[in-house]
């Protein structure tokens, strides 16, 4: 009998016990359908692997198209780095907490800004009251950044920022930094993200439009191909497309399409690709669909190769995608919390798997605040047993030849290129997201994910099952953001008196010139740094050119009510509101609203859209509100209830004030106002005393959270 | 009553509840709401209403916002009905309008209410016209209502207003189709948004699409001259040439005893519609559940009566 034929009765065979086990009658019916809607069989075999559209099955790592690694030797030769994100309160805070992690074992810094920082405003300025020091570390001027790094030789350690909207002030100061510190701005390393259009789509800290801002990323990719050979210039993000609902495919679709649109932005500057190309790196999630993950990376260095080729790309290094990893935050939860270790542990094998150059593992207490030090101490102990006890380093790739990761590599791969077409039919990425696509797409399958789990057809361990009947008390990170912003404001004022006015004005306007006459505006940004110019003025200077960009975007309905069609529980919550609008001819009218810099809108989005869907009406206010503009807006529009969405920390100064100003507008207000988002159970009663009728966190289920605000509303309306 | 004194001293909540009052779809609100018009009627503001109507997307509520602050910052008083279309399966809606108008909103000197529309055609709302009476008599030099402009609503945004402006983008030519139909009879002013970047070309070729449109329509004597304007809203550009068109046209409709003929058409239309409503609501209460109309019906069916004899017989009866 010949091997082939033996095969085929092997498989005869196997389907056959696979459906006595499974009791099933067709095991090729047996298929589990996943996110990115690729059907998993139970069984792969040798067939699955001839003729792929992508994957060179048996290449080797080093060698295109790379799909096994982008270095021939990878972790056998050197691990991965383990760089955690990190940054809060003041510079000299965390400057304080790096050195002791340096000293734990952390290989690389990776630098986190507060909300104002991102956003290009300095700590005095009103607008961003409750945002100083909150969700990272304030930065306003090169006397914070020297303080953030003192005692750090930036000749020797690779530094990673992630900043896109202040991209120009804040790259700036930490060149001018290092100059001061004795560092030839040649000699220094690390990353910075420079990513806009993921901002535009997912992470909302943009300060310009789309065209300025897209011209300042290719000013930055010049000046570090002249002047930075150590350093990478963009961090190509599709983390944060992830982490706000994207799925695999979409994730790398449109984080390689960035990737051609920023390396198109660099060339129409009349570099060579290779000139810049190298210093390209990216920056992925990893969530829980282990293998698909795997898959996921393999498929994104196989895919650049090809798209870097066609560039013409020669250099080795231009070929390659190398990139750095975050375990995925959306998938911890605030319940049970020791959960996410476990959690965190699957997704950095993952990474690992996958060939990451570099990785931040997420602390448990992430649906909860910034991290303790205790719980940052276990999230890189997760690294370092991975790397020192488990042998994972021994070989590179260890998975390659597997017939399913092989297949889904190529399907991954297949998909993406896919929409990576359709965006380039539509002109590429900056018109994509300009016409809002990319951010409609990822929303979408955000609120299917949240379907997925309030209908519990997607099980949460600790949350919509297995539930811990007696939750831990966990230690929380508090930050005193007044005290924080007093200690800023008086360094603020502290430079502004020492300064020479005469030479800042000067190298200000000199700014504004470069922005309107195109060129680099890096240099000139180093010399107002350089003249103490705050971050806040850089970025002010630039903006009287540019102005500032509004996001207009309210997200797509339909999805969650579709997900629950005939559902007797939403249709239950749909009947009472029914009920309300007979009564009060009209329906229950909620406003939904973010206020301060906090740009997380994945939440707001989707209870937004999901209540419409249930029957109320619901105002949806704009990014960035001050809680004045929300209580005119919440009283000119009578509604029954405002709806407040707070992840970044803020909530402590902006309910409250919140409150106050709804009184001082309508002091009879029969206003009920509610809260969604990162509340640490320490501070509820806190916000109770201010009258906050309820308060949903991460993980409420939308329909049961529906289903309370419309009783608060009735009995409010009863009374 | 209270809530006539307070709406007219500016009271920004008891205008708010006033608009619900007179939005409210429960019939034991509608005496209230009835008291409280026919009061507001008698203490005239000096509002001009203006209508911005044009199909979804076009930039309708960025126009707003962007030609609201032009005229904010100079010092006029201003409120905003948004009618948004959007609207569920289940009955709810996403009013999304107000995430365009972040900057105006913040002034004292505006007053925003978005209003979902129900389903009546995207247009215009119950309530709409009673909503622009409270906000004249509490005191804003403009009212500016936004409209999805689909059909027949157009017709009922003009009724409703002393302006009435179609806002299109650059090359959308369907609309052009509308000017044929009709539109032009309501419309005083064409906006051409959008002006700006790569649309720049598009845009004056769709202007002057318009005009040349426009200029078969045969102006009638004792009519101000319709006119197609070019704006960027996102740039600001072009708000001039709009307000110095706003304040030529109502001059010369002032002039010319247009302006008032106007309103009095428009209560006289209101009063027929009026009639129309509380006809058809007590037809609906009288005739609709009725198991006489069920026989009858059954009974046309059989063939043993005429559907006009029937029609006829309850109409007699409600008459009577
Ligand atoms: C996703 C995410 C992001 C995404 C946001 C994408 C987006 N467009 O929203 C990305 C990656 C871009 C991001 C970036 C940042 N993030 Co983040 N992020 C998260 C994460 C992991 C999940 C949040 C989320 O979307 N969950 C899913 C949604 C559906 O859940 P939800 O918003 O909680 O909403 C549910 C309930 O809370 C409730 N609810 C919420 N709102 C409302 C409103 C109403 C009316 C109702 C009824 C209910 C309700 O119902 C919802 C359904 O269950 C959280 C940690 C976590 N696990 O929660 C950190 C977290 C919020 N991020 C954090 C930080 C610091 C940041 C950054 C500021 C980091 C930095 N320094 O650069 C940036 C900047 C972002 C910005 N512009 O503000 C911190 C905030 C720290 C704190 N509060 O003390 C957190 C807590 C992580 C941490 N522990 O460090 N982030
Ligand atoms: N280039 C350009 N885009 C504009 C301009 N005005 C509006 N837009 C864009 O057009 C899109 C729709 O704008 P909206 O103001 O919401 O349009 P609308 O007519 O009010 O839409 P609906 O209320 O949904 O019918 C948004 O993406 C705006 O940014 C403009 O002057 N120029
Ligand atoms: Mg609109």
């Amino acid at each position: 009998m010949n091997k082939k034929n033996n095969k085929d009765d092997q498989l005869t065979e196997w389907k056959k016990k696979f459906e006595a086990e499974t009791k099933t009658s067709r095991a090729d019916n047996f298929i589990i359908n996943t996110d990115e809607d690729i059907g998993i069989k139970p069984l792969y075999i040798e067939e699955d692997i001839k003729d792929l559209n992508f994957v060179d099955v048996g290449s080797l790592p080093g060698h295109d198209p790379y799909t096994r690694g982008p270095k021939a030797s990878m972790y056998v030769n050197r691990p991965w780095t383990i760089r955690q994100y990190a940054g809060f309160s003041t510079a000299e805070e965390s400057n304080n907490f790096y050195r002791k992690n340096l000293e734990a074992g952390q290989k690389g810094l990776s630098v986190a800004f507060d909300l104002p920082t991102h956003r290009g405003y300095d700590s005095d300025d009103e607008i961003v009251m409750g945002d100083v020091g909150k969700a990272g570390v304030a930065i306003d001027s090169v006397e914070d950044m020297k303080i953030l790094f003192d005692g750090i030789p930036l000749d020797q350690m690779s530094v990673s920022m992630t900043m896109n909207g202040a991209v120009l002030p804040i790259l700036a100061s930490f060149i001018v930094a290092g100059e001061e510190q004795g560092v030839a701005v040649k000699d220094l390393s690390g990353t910075i993200q420079n990513d806009i259009l993921k901002e535009f789509m997912v992470r909302n800290t943009y300060i310009y439009p789309p065209d300025p801002s897209m011209r300042i990323v290719a000013d930055i990719i010049e000046y570090t191909s002249r002047e930075m050979p150590k350093f990478n210039s963009i961090s190509i993000s599709g983390y944060h497309m992830q982490e706000a609902g994207a799925d695999n495919v979409l994730e790398l679709a449109y984080t390689l399409a960035d990737g051609i649109e920023y390396v198109r932005a660099a060339l129409s500057k009349g570099l060579d690709i290779d000139d810049f190309a190298p210093r390209l790196s990216f920056f992925f999630a990893i969530g829980t669909d282990f293998f698909m993950e795997i898959a996921k990376l393999r498929a994104a260095r196989t895919l650049w190769y090809k798209i870097m080729k066609d560039f013409g790309a020669k250099n080795e290094k231009s070929l390659t995608l190398r990139t750095h990893c975050q375990t995925s935050g959306v998938s911890l939860t605030e319940k049970d919390p020791y959960n996410n270790i476990v959690r965190t542990s699957y997704e950095a094998l993952s990474a690992v798997l996958g060939g990451t150059q570099s990785l931040h593992t997420n602390s448990f207490d992430e649906a909860i605040a910034l991290p303790t030090e205790f719980s940052a101490r276990i999230a890189r102990n997760t690294q370092l047993i991975l790397q020192n006890e488990t042998g994972v380093s021994n070989t590179v790739d260890p998975l390659a030849g597997s017939y399913f990761i092989e297949k889904i590599t190529d399907e991954v791969a297949s998909k993406a290129w896919e929409i990576i077409q359709e965006v380039e039919e539509l002109g590429g990425m900056t018109k994509a997201v300009n016409a809002g696509i990319p951010k409609l797409k990822i929303e979408e399958s955000a609120t299917k994910k949240q379907a997925k789990i309030d209908s519990g057809d997607r099980v949460v361990v600790g949350v919509n099952k297995f539930q811990n009947p007696k939750e831990p008390k966990i230690d929380v990170l508090v930050i005193d953001n007044e005290k924080v912003r007093e200690d800023q404001i008086k360094k603020i004022n502290l430079l502004k008196g020492s300064r020479d006015n005469k030479k800042l004005e000067k190298s200000l306007n000199e700014l504004t010139e470069d922005a309107k006459n195109g060129n680099n505006l890096l240099y000139s940004a180093v010399k107002a740094i350089k003249n103490r110019a705050t971050i806040g003025e850089v970025s002010k200077a630039l903006e009287n050119v540019f102005g500032r960009h509004y996001a207009t975007s309210v997200g797509v309905s339909g999805v969650y009510g579709k997900y629950f069609e005939g559902n007797e529980e939403f249709m239950h919550v749909t009947k009472k509101i029914q009920d309300f609008e007979k009564l009060y001819g009209r329906r229950p009218r909620v406003l939904v609203v973010k206020m301060g810099q906090d740009g997380h809108d994945r939440g707001a989005k989707i209870v937004a859209t999901s209540f419409a869907d249930i029957g109320f009406d619901i105002d949806m206010g704009p990014l960035f509100q001050s809680p004045k503009d929300v209580a005119k807006d919440a009283v000119e529009n009578d509604v029954h209830a405002i709806g407040v969405s707070t992840l970044a920390a803020g909530h402590k100064t902006l309910v409250p004030e919140l409150m106050s100003s709804l009184k001082e507008l309508d002091p009879e207000n029969k206003i009920i106002v509610f809260v969604g988002g990162i509340i640490p159970e320490q501070d509820y009663d806190f916000l109770y005393e201010k009258n906050i009728s309820a308060i949903f966190g991460p993980g409420s289920n939308i329909i049961e959270s529906a289903e309370k605000v419309i009783d608060l509303i009735s009995d409010k309306n009863n009374q | 009553m209270e809530l006539v004194k307070k709406v007219l001293n500016n009271d920004r909540a008891s205008i708010a509840k006033a608009i619900t009052l007179v939005e409210s779809s429960n019939p034991k609100d509608k005496d209230e709401s009835k008291e409280l018009i026919s009061s507001l009627i008698n203490h005239p503001g000096h509002s001009i209403r203006v209508g911005f109507s044009g199909p979804p997307g076009v930039g309708k509520s960025t126009f707003i916002e962007s030609f609201g602050t032009y005229l904010v910052n100079k010092n006029y008083k201003l409120a905003i009905l948004a009618i948004d279309p959007s609207s569920n399966l289940t009955g709810g809606s996403i009013l999304g309008d107000k995430t365009r108008m972040s900057e105006i909103s913040k002034s004292q000197n505006t007053f925003i209410r978005s209003t979902p529309s129900k389903g009546s055609l995207g247009g215009v709302s119950y309530g709409t016209r009673e909503a622009s009476i409270i906000l004249d008599a509490a005191g804003y030099d403009f009212i500016f209502i936004e409209t999805v402009g689909v059909g027949q609503s157009e017709t009922m945004a003009a009724n409703l207003v002393d302006i009435f402006t179609l806002i299109v983008g650059p090359g959308s030519g369907d609309e052009l189709q509308g000017i044929k139909k009709g539109i032009t009879e309501y419309a005083d002013i064409f906006i051409v948004n959008k002006n700006d970047g790569d649309l720049k070309l598009q845009a004056s070729k769709t202007a002057s699409d318009y005009k040349s449109a426009l200029s078969f329509y045969s102006k009638q004597d004792n009519q101000a001259a319709k006119e197609v304007l070019l704006v960027s809203s996102i740039e600001q550009q072009g708000m001039d040439s709009v307000i110095d068109t706003i304040n030529e046209i109502i001059k010369f409709n002032k002039l010319n005893k247009i302006f008032d003929a106007r309103r009095e058409n428009q209560l006289s239309y209101w009063i027929k519609e009026e009639i129309r409503n509380q006809i058809q609501s007590k037809l609906d209460l009288e005739v609709g559940n009725d198991t006489e109309l069920l026989d009858m019906t059954k009974a046309v069916i059989k063939g043993e009566i005429n559907i006009y004899d029937v029609s006829d017989h309850f109409l007699d009866k409600f008459l009577k």
